[in-house]
């Protein structure tokens, strides 16, 4: 139940693909002992126009996949190539040059600059790729968001979950192929978080864009078309159409499907 | 009441570096100059001879030890809001507030203590040098010996320990209540910086005024208007948030069409003009004073040679003290600058992971790091240079008759330069080392 091509609009066009690794492999720390394989051989594709739920174990490489896959971190081996394009950056300037036009982040801790108002912090990504910044779209998606009200107000005069909001007008401003959200609702109350969750939605139906959000909450991937679980950084299962009831059952027993060495 | 003090400076030694720096030159230049106290006291030392040295000990009294308390103070309160996590992390987990304090007010006392006692051998050697320059010019009879005593030790180890008691109970009173009443708590201390600012400006102008009472050839001529540059500067830095704002509404567009360094560097900056008056301080001070007393003593030096007469013992002392007491100032004023600098930039870091994660490159946030750094020299330049020709001027009418001096804008040139050097690498090499977090890490670290 993927979907493809929805209100696009007049952007360029999109490759079907938004997402694919191939044998990415993340080991953390040098000597033998100590290092931690966080991620170990994953290959996935994710069609353009998904929103998909990344779920599994604390300490199983939810976010480190997050990270490969977005541009954030290099993996040791393997392949990231988001909306067809391989990322080869060695450089950080050359991954931030990478990561502009394609993806987007909205994390936990919502990470806005506390010296912006909610329409400057919005329109930065633009400013910063030094792309022309359109406010009157800002300003549109801002309302789309709710925030039509509080463009002039600076984060620290908004509630969480208005500034997740803003996190993710921020997300959807630059029309990126894919939305990485690492535990969106994390720090949210249940009433945010839902509100939250549907913008996620929105961004995925009327936006067009390609969602990938890591969570541990069953109720936050309920939300999502599909889920992939990991366990000990390698994928453990896919699941299509998640409700609450069966996340909750899969991941209760995600340890039992995983035998040693596959 | 240290063992957890003493664990913490043993583990992180490396956050105190600052402080016990701090510490480190105000106990030298304490005990350099006391030591003259020692020498004077000791026996057998003629009239003359002791008044000499007393003078010299007195040169850096007051003003010294208040800005060996300054210094301290404006290490401590970089260290203590850097740690305002570990702070709130020690009292969810049962400290008391006054735990807390004893704790900080500890690790002071004992920076202070081990900078104190680091600090003997130099000032034993400065002292002496002070002592020797004495003698070479018979000011100090040649029969006295030096002498480094209990005075020295006692005036260094007290202001020292106390300046870093006092600064350290200050800076943790005030973290622990803007952390128990978040909102308006720098309503009043915005008071407070705006009468002490008004109190400084009033009291400098009189000083640089007082000037004109005075004959054109009396020695105490520099004084008031030395005192003057260094109140005046302390008040316009007070001020500055004011004129940090004028100066963005110049230029503030034209700096934000650069790119997007320019852009995130004017809105910062407006927006923490407030804040920025704890780096702007050392920075005027350090143009105000250096500016004043250089060029007051050119002054004095050409036009003693214009009267034909030839430099006095007197002349030459009086200009040994003048250096001695820029050297000093300046100084203290670096260290503030790029101290407070640092803290202010490395404090940042998960500022600058969040602007990156929405796409900056590192050298759009060195961009900015540096674009704000030129706006806060700037800003010092003008008040700096403000505060030091309100000294200047009055002297040179006095002593010279014309309004302007003649000396050549070189050295102030060289002074402007030394600030913007020391503002901008300062301010650039934190950044950089910020920037070698990676984003992600960054943002969900504690600076
Ligand atoms: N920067 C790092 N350095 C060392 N180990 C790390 C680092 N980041 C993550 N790890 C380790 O990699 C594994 C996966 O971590 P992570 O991707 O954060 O898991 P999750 O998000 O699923 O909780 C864990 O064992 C974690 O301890
Ligand atoms: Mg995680």
């Amino acid at each position: 139940m993927t979907m493809f091509g929805r209100g696009r609009g007049s952007e360029p066009a999109r490759n079907a693909e938004a997402l694919r690794l191939v044998g990415v492999t993340k080991v953390y720390g040098t000597d033998a002992e100590n290092s931690v394989t966080a991620l170990d051989n994953v290959s996935l594709s994710l069609p353009a126009g998904s929103f998909t739920a990344v779920m599994g174990p604390s300490g199983s490489g939810k976010s480190t996949l997050l990270q490969c896959a977005a541009g954030l971190d290099r993996p040791d081996s393997g392949a990231v190539v988001v909306d067809g394009e391989e990322m080869t950056g060695g450089t950080e300037a050359q991954l931030a040059k990478f990561r502009r036009r394609r993806v987007g982040f909205v994390f936990q801790q919502y990470n806005l600059l506390p010296t912006l108002t909610v329409a400057q912090n919005t329109t930065l990504p633009l400013k910063l790729a030094g792309r022309r910044v359109d406010r009157e779209k800002a300003r549109t998606i801002l309302a789309q968001v709710g925030l039509a009200d509080r463009l002039g107000h600076r984060p620290d005069e908004l509630s969480g979950g208005q500034r997740q909001r803003v996190a993710i007008a921020r997300a959807l401003v630059t029309e990126p192929s894919v939305i990485f959200a690492d535990e969106p609702t994390g720090a949210l109350d249940t009433r945010s978080a839902r509100d939250v969750l549907h913008l996620l939605q929105e961004a995925v139906r009327f936006h067009g864009r390609t969602v990938v959000m890591v969570t541990h909450d069953p109720v936050a991937a309920s939300y999502a078309d599909s889920v992939l679980f990991l366990a000990d950084g390698r994928l453990a299962g896919y699941m299509n159409a998640p409700t609450v009831d069966s996340v909750a059952e899969r991941l209760a027993h995600l340890g039992d499907d995983v035998p040693a060495g596959v | 009441m240290f063992s957890l003090a003493f664990r913490s400076v043993r583990q992180r030694p490396g956050r105190f570096v600052g402080t016990l720096l701090a510490a480190f030159l105000g106990a030298t230049v304490t005990m350099t100059f006391n030591s003259m106290h020692d020498t004077a006291g000791a026996a057998g030392v003629d009239d003359r001879s002791a008044e000499s040295l007393t003078l010299a000990a007195g040169v850096v009294g007051g003003y010294g030890t208040l800005l060996v308390f300054f210094a301290i103070a404006s290490t401590l309160t970089v260290n203590v809001r850097q740690r305002e996590e570990e702070m709130g992390l020690l009292r969810r987990t049962g400290a008391t507030p006054a735990q807390i304090k004893r704790m900080i007010v500890g690790e002071s006392v004992l920076v202070a203590l081990a900078a104190t006692v680091l600090a003997i051998g130099p000032a034993m050697l400065g002292g002496r040098a002070l002592f020797d320059m004495f003698q070479d010019t018979d000011q100090v009879a040649a029969d006295v010996d030096f002498a480094f005593g209990p005075i020295a030790l006692s005036a260094g180890f007290g202001i020292t320990l106390i300046a870093a008691a006092g600064a350290a109970y200050l800076a943790v009173r005030r973290a622990t209540r803007t952390a128990a009443g978040a909102a308006g708590a720098g309503e009043p201390r915005g008071r407070l910086r705006n009468v002490g600012g008004g109190l400084a400006l009033v009291t400098g102008l009189g000083g640089a005024a007082t000037t004109f009472v005075f004959e054109s050839t009396d020695p105490a001529l520099m004084a008031p208007a030395a005192y003057g540059a260094i109140l005046l500067s302390i008040g316009l830095a007070a001020f500055s948030p004011a004129l940090l704002r004028m100066l963005l509404r110049r230029v503030g567009r034209p700096i934000g069409a650069l790119g997007a360094g320019g852009y995130l560097a004017v809105l910062n900056t407006r927006q923490r003009a407030a804040e920025l008056a704890g780096v702007l301080m050392p920075l005027v001070l350090f143009i105000g004073v250096a500016t004043a007393t250089v060029y007051m003593q050119a002054v004095e030096s050409d036009a003693i040679e214009a009267s034909g007469l030839a430099k006095s013992v007197d002349d030459k002392n009086l200009e040994t003290m003048n250096l001695i007491v820029v050297g000093v100032i300046v100084g203290f004023a670096c260290i503030m600058l790029i101290n407070s600098l640092y803290a202010a930039t490395s404090y940042r870091s998960r500022e600058f992971g969040g602007q990156r994660l929405a796409g900056a490159t590192p050298r759009q946030v060195l961009g900015m790091v540096v674009t704000e750094g030129l706006l806060l020299t700037v800003t010092g330049v003008v008040l700096g240079t403000a505060a030091g020709l309100a000294g200047l001027v009055p002297f040179n009418m006095v002593r010279t008759d014309t309004v302007w001096p003649e000396q050549s804008p070189l050295v102030w040139l060289g002074i402007v330069a030394t600030a913007a050097a020391a503002t901008m690498v300062t301010g650039w090499a934190t950044a950089r080392r910020a920037l070698r977090t990676p984003a992600v890490v960054a943002v969900t670290k504690a600076a």
